[in-house]
């Protein structure tokens, strides 16, 4: 799952980052609002953190205009808790908003749902036959016994069980699950699902050859 | 007793009070008036008869007097034109004087002709009683002769005999005796004459004149009430309107307005002074909601930070230089935080007037080249070039407050500028004024904001940048300038510059 945070607070942009780096996100950031518009337009995110007062565009002239091209799911932090301010982001096509000050908590479980949401699922368990996922609690049951996944291997499992059915390429997992600074050396993927394959079955996720990975 | 502190009910009483008056003052000189016309008729028969007495006790009995009107024709039915009461009392008599004492007539007999004057078949039932001196009775009407002779008696118990003139006559006299009306005349030869008459029908008809004109009265004083009543709510109606718009705001909706439908009246000039306060009201209420609402705004961001990296620092087991990192961070909010209450505390000191100056006589161009020294380090960092000019100049204020005056327009010149732009301080003296004015070549403020740079929260770019700058710096500036009894101006064009200008006493000659 791959997160870009627009925030001109240094000290709580990094903050935000870390937290969420910690739950096993793939984290970009941006300081002002051309920036997070050009990265927001320019990567497919799961899910973007965007405060409404920023320096240049403000966050409701970024919502709109990546509404044009894109429906990432958006969730806005916003400093105003007038009802005016929460209708006008969720008409101008935020998916939800946090007050600030927020609890961290709050930020990962609105996350979460939004990007519950956006891939169409209605819990946070997902079952493929033996395997069991909860979104909420990140963890991975195995006929009904808890596996031990890396973070990064969680992710793995989690975007591909929200993405059951389809073929999802290597660029995909690549833009999803690591961020912007991390060097995407392309045996690393590879590894990652080596070892999903010892944990959760050899069968669990299928390869396409020349296309990508899928689960059934 | 709460119906008589209404002024509309007050207003009604007197209203009531004063046509009360004006129609009791109207009914009874109308019921005067009539009654005197009643009364002049009567008296007019009374005299007729009694002038026809006197003639017919001194005269032949029997149609010699061609002054007589034909019988039959009472002057009753002449009105009121040549009433004979109207002629002089010797025009009864013929032309050679008035008769002696002793020729008067003892066989006094009433002709058949003037008979029904004196006829009980008459309403009025006229009588009359003739004595002579001592007494003796010379004639007396058939009708209602026991009448006559009670109200004869009670006539000469009136008169003081030894008032007589000195001919003992006396002119004749009207008066009432219960419902009688009778004349009496003491005639010069001796006798006296009463003719008297009910004036029951009269006062019959007076009665029923005085119901007529209070019961007219009534209902013109009902209408009146009436009229009045709603005259006076009518014309209380915009006060009442006034008063429950005032209410309503009382009760906290301050975008309540006094409909005013007559704005020519005194009620509507008052009502348009009152929406006017109303609508002041709301705007400082408006204004001071937003005030709160921005400041609270301005802490949640560094509460934000603080709780967002304790609670990241917290999610597990860190070292000592990450720890490091949260602290600092969290200093850093609540240093941000500390600087936003104290500009709020002043502001709200400044306006309050609340703030205490300590005014010493000092030089501002000293206070100015401090505070150029302590921007200098951000002025180097930006690469904005400072120059000064300042000559020494006295003035008596509060020197810390100035310098932060001075220090707050310099950040900000040298903050909005452009990378290798200049700001300029000028310090001059300018009749009796210190005028100081610190210009920059930044890309200077937008015409539709200028009105708003002194503004709380006001910021040029709606961001954070800087740490701590909320957006008062400016509205402080200009509270601490003018409780110094100075003005601030901005001047700014697109791309040119944004000039400050600040004017403060002087201890100059002007």
């Amino acid at each position: 799952m791959r997160i870009l945070i627009v925030e001109d607070e240094p000290d709580l942009l990094a903050s935000l980052a870390q937290a969420l780096r910690e739950e096993g996100y793939a984290v970009d950031t941006a300081a002002n609002g051309d920036d997070g518009l050009f990265n927001a337009e320019g990567t497919d995110y799961d899910a973007i953190v965007l405060d409404v007062m920023l320096p240049g565009l403000d966050g409701w002239e970024i919502l709109k205009r990546l509404r044009k091209t894109k429906k990432t799911p958006v969730l806005m932090l916003t400093a105003r808790d007038q009802t005016r301010d929460r209708v006008k982001g969720l008409d101008t096509g935020a998916d939800d908003y946090v007050v600030k000050p927020f609890d961290l908590e709050e930020v990962f479980a609105r996350l979460r749902a939004i990007i519950r949401r956006s891939a169409n699922k209605t819990t946070n368990i997902i079952e493929l036959g033996d395997v069991k996922i909860d979104t909420a609690a990140r963890h991975v049951l195995l006929k009904d016994k808890p596996v031990e996944l890396t973070a990064r291997e969680y992710s793995l499992v989690e975007f591909m069980a929200l993405h059951r059915g389809e073929v999802v390429t290597r660029t995909q997992l690549y833009e999803h699950l690591f961020d912007e600074n991390e060097s995407s050396l392309s045996n690393l993927l590879d590894v990652h699902v080596s070892n999903v394959r010892k944990k959760l079955g050899a069968d669990f996720i299928a390869t396409r050859r020349g296309h990508g990975y899928c689960i059934e | 007793m709460k119906i008589l502190k209404s002024i509309k009910w007050r207003l009604q009483l007197w209203y009531g009070l004063i046509l009360v008056v004006v129609l009791a003052g109207f009914g009874l000189t109308a019921y005067q008036l009539e009654r005197n016309r009643q009364f002049r008729q009567v008296d007019e028969q009374l005299h007729y008869r009694l002038n026809l007495l006197a003639k017919e006790l001194h005269h032949p009995p029997r149609g010699q007097d061609a002054n007589r009107p034909p019988p039959g024709q009472p002057p009753r039915d002449q009105g009121f034109e040549g009433a004979p009461f109207d002629r002089p009392p010797q025009d009864r008599f013929p032309e050679d004087g008035p008769p002696q004492r002793d020729q008067h007539r003892p066989d006094f007999h009433l002709p058949d002709e003037d008979a029904h004057l004196f006829d009980a078949s008459d309403p009025h039932s006229f009588y009359f009683i003739i004595r002579r001196d001592g007494g003796d009775e010379v004639a007396r009407s058939i009708n209602q002769p026991a009448r006559a002779e009670v109200i004869y008696d009670h006539y000469f118990n009136q008169v003081n005999h030894y008032d007589l003139p000195q001919n003992r006559s006396l002119p004749p006299k009207v008066m009432n005796f219960e419902i009688y009306r009778d004349v009496v005349e003491l005639m010069p030869s001796g006798e006296t004459i009463l003719v008297g008459c009910s004036i029951a029908p009269e006062l019959k008809e007076l009665r029923l004149t005085a119901l007529k004109l209070t019961s007219v009265g009534g209902i013109i004083l009902l209408l009146g009430l009436a009229g009045g009543g709603w005259l006076v709510s009518r014309a209380i109606k915009p006060i009442e309107a006034i008063s429950a718009t005032a209410v309503k705001i009382s009760a906290g909706d301050l975008s309540q307005r006094i409909n005013v439908a007559e704005a020519e009246s005194e009620l509507g000039q008052l009502a348009a002074v009152l929406n006017s306060t109303f609508a002041r009201l709301e705007t400082a209420f408006a204004q001071q909601k937003q005030f709160a609402s921005d400041a609270a705004h301005e802490l949640r961001t560094p509460v934000s930070v603080i709780l967002t990296q304790t609670q990241t620092a917290l999610q597990r087991e860190r070292d000592a230089a990450s720890y490091r990192q949260t602290v600092e961070a969290c200093q850093r909010a609540a240093q941000r935080m500390r600087k936003l209450i104290e500009s709020l505390l002043a502001l709200a000191r400044f306006d309050a007037g609340q703030e205490v100056l300590d005014r010493q006589p000092f030089d501002l161009a000293r206070t100015i080249a401090d505070s150029v020294e302590l921007v200098q380090p951000l002025a180097d960092e930006r690469g904005v070039k400072l120059t000064v000019t300042a000559a020494p100049l006295e003035i008596t204020a509060d020197a810390g407050r100035l310098a932060q005056v001075v220090t707050n327009l310099l950040t900000n010149a040298i903050q909005y500028n452009q990378p290798e732009g200049e700001v300029r301080v000028t310090l001059a003296a300018e009749g009796g004024l210190a005028v100081l004015t610190i210009a920059d070549t930044g890309q200077g403020i937008a015409a539709a904001d200028l009105p708003r740079v002194f503004g709380r929260f006001y910021r040029a770019d709606s961001s954070r940048t800087g740490a701590g700058n909320a957006g008062l710096g400016l509205a402080i500036t200009k509270a601490i300038v003018e409780a110094h009894g100075g003005t601030i101006e901005v001047a700014s064009g697109e791309n040119v510059g944004t000039t400050f200008t600040v004017r403060l006493p002087a201890n100059v000659e002007s």
